[in-house]
């Protein structure tokens, strides 16, 4: 999946411009930069609910926007921050509507199968009768997420699935996107602040600033302390040891010269 | 008390079955050539005009993703007011009986669905499906519409502002048996479509984002059920008058009753509790006020006090 030249104004306003960039397969690619640097707006543009202004988005060397949507919907799946709605739904009904790219609305025992499974995967069983507006914040989380899952398509589009969750449900979210992509080999895109949990859990980085594109290429290679400084304005400070990657930004390096 | 969904929908056909057979023979003295005929002319109005309201109204919410709105903000009724105080102000009460119940249906109807694909067709035009975007415009123009029937109605005399009155109630003895075939043909196509795409409209009530994810082309639903909730509305409006907030009264009912389902019993249960009310109303206007007060004054005060009980035992429980 990439994008072409893709721009987005609002009015007058230019929120991207002119962004290409060539999204991995069976990786997980985080989306960061600061507010207001049009991640958000790149991931909606492709998940279609917002139409470009100009440039185009391809998924295996198609034009999206010449994909139907009911049929597109069986390749890229997306969850933005869990919305509020009406209807009163235990997590199980809520997952059956991941299913409805597939069925319609008729659940087939294939789809019965593929909802067990992502209720599994999640560890959603003891949850699976409750109403989700009497469950956590982190638990509504992955019961969406969960939805989105069962709708089994290769592409998974996540905007900001961390917002307002405690660090225990962030970790578990993250972990089950990582085990997505590599047992399941599907490719997963996501926006996310947490600079630390963008390094330690993804292979691919595109990093956005004012709607342009900074830099992008492995986790390794580009998250390095003079980038991230630049990118974000702060004074970052990189520690590498076995568990993975640090980036410590919360205080000011003293300066002792 | 809680009752199974298949009971609550067993219980409502019961007790509907039953209002309708009191309506059709109490005190009818089984009068078959006069008294029960127009009884059941009466009966396939507030049938017809039962379903409109329900499912337009439901519909609606669905779309607009808020449970204390219906149709009527888009203007349709305030149109259908001017037409009629227009009409009395430029031909007095002939002109309504020049075009006859039969024309003044077909032209109301026309002319609310003609302001209907226009309100759509400047949507489609600016290239944007917001429904915000709708609503607002819609609420404007009812007021201004508003605003100019009440000017003619100063302009109108107080004989014909009588007549007025009349139609800006609502009633079920304005229908003629060839208008409800031809509505009672109009709203069972409506309903057909609807239900063809019920599982649609339970995606729809997820929001536009979470149905846009899951393959629903969000854009091309919002005018379809627009459309149809365009038709049902003008169709009621033009056979029953205006029914202002019965719409909300309906379908919150439906939602306190069922609160956990899908629009596959919400709908027809919606469809059956409307009638219901309507049933309730008329028979209370005929035997018990004899025709001194109107179906709406019932509904809405009936329908508010129990509204109003609902939220604050909600309040209450929670």
């Amino acid at each position: 999946m990439g994008v072409n030249h893709l721009s987005k104004q609002y009015g007058g306003r230019t929120v991207l411009s002119d962004v290409s960039v060539e999204f991995p397969a069976q990786r997980v690619t985080s989306l960061i930069g600061p507010n207001g640097a049009g991640k958000s707006t790149l991931l909606m543009l492709m998940a279609r609910l917002l139409e470009p202004s100009s440039g185009a988005i391809q998924w295996q060397e198609r034009d999206v926007s010449r994909i139907p949507v009911a049929e597109y919907a069986r390749h890229v799946a997306t969850l933005r921050q869990a919305p509020g709605f009406n209807m009163r739904l235990t997590v199980e009904e809520l997952v059956a509507f991941g299913r409805f790219p597939h069925s319609r609305g008729a659940l087939t025992v294939q789809d019965r199968r593929a909802m067990d499974e992502a209720i599994a995967f999640l560890s959603l069983e003891s949850l699976r009768h409750a109403f989700i507006d009497e469950i956590s914040g982190g638990q509504r989380q992955m019961a969406f997420l969960a939805m989105t899952i069962a709708q089994q398509t290769d592409v998974l589009l996540l905007d900001e699935p961390l917002n307002n969750l405690d660090m225990r449900h962030a970790v578990q979210i993250m972990r089950a996107l990582r085990r997505l992509c590599d047992e399941q080999g599907r490719t997963v895109i996501l926006v996310i602040h947490d600079i630390n949990f963008a390094v330690n859990y993804s292979d691919h980085i595109v990093a956005l600033k004012n709607g342009a594109l900074r830099f992008h290429g492995t986790a390794q290679d580009v998250v390095t302390e003079t980038r991230m400084a630049d990118l974000y304005e702060l004074d970052f400070e990189i520690t590498r040891n076995h568990r993975g990657c640090f980036c410590n930004y919360f205080t000011f390096r003293e300066d002792h010269s | 008390m809680r009752m199974s969904l298949t009971k609550t929908c067993w219980f409502a056909a019961l007790s509907i079955a039953l209002l309708a057979l009191a309506f059709v023979l109490l005190g009818s003295g089984l009068d078959t050539d006069y008294v029960i005929p127009k009884r059941l002319v009466r009966l396939a109005s507030i049938v017809i005009g039962g379903i409109c309201v329900a499912v337009s109204a439901i519909v609606f919410q669905v779309l607009v993703n808020n449970r204390i709105l219906t149709p009527s903000i888009m203007g349709y009724e305030a149109v259908y007011l001017l037409w009629q105080a227009m009409l009395l102000l430029l031909l007095g009460t002939h002109g309504l009986s020049m075009l006859g119940v039969h024309g003044n249906f077909l032209v109301s109807v026309l002319l609310m669905l003609t302001y209907s694909w226009a309100l759509q067709w400047w949507l489609l035009r600016r290239g944007r499906n917001d429904v915000y975007v709708l609503l607002l415009l819609g609420l404007v123009l009812t007021m201004v519409i508003g605003t100019f029937t009440q000017f003619v109605q100063l302009r109108i005399s107080p004989g014909e502002f009588a007549v007025f009155q009349g139609v800006s109630y609502t009633s079920f003895n304005r229908a003629k048996p060839q208008t409800l075939l031809y509505a009672a043909i109009a709203v069972a196509v409506a309903c057909a479509v609807v239900r063809k795409t019920l599982a649609v409209l339970d995606v729809l009530a997820l929001g536009r984002e979470q149905a846009i994810s899951l393959g629903v082309p969000h854009g091309r639903y919002l005018q379809l059920y627009l459309a149809l909730i365009a038709i049902l509305v003008a169709l009621s409006t033009s056979l029953v008058g205006p029914t202002a907030f019965m719409g909300i009264f309906v379908a919150n009912i439906v939602y306190a009753l069922v609160p956990h389902a899908r629009h596959r019993v919400m709908l027809p249960l919606g469809c059956v509790v409307a009638i219901a009310i309507f049933l309730a109303a008329q028979l209370l206007v005929e035997h018990v006020f004899n025709y001194k007060t109107t179906v709406s004054i019932l509904v809405n005060l009936v329908c508010g006090v129990y509204f109003l009980a609902l939220i604050v035992r909600k309040r209450g429980a929670a």
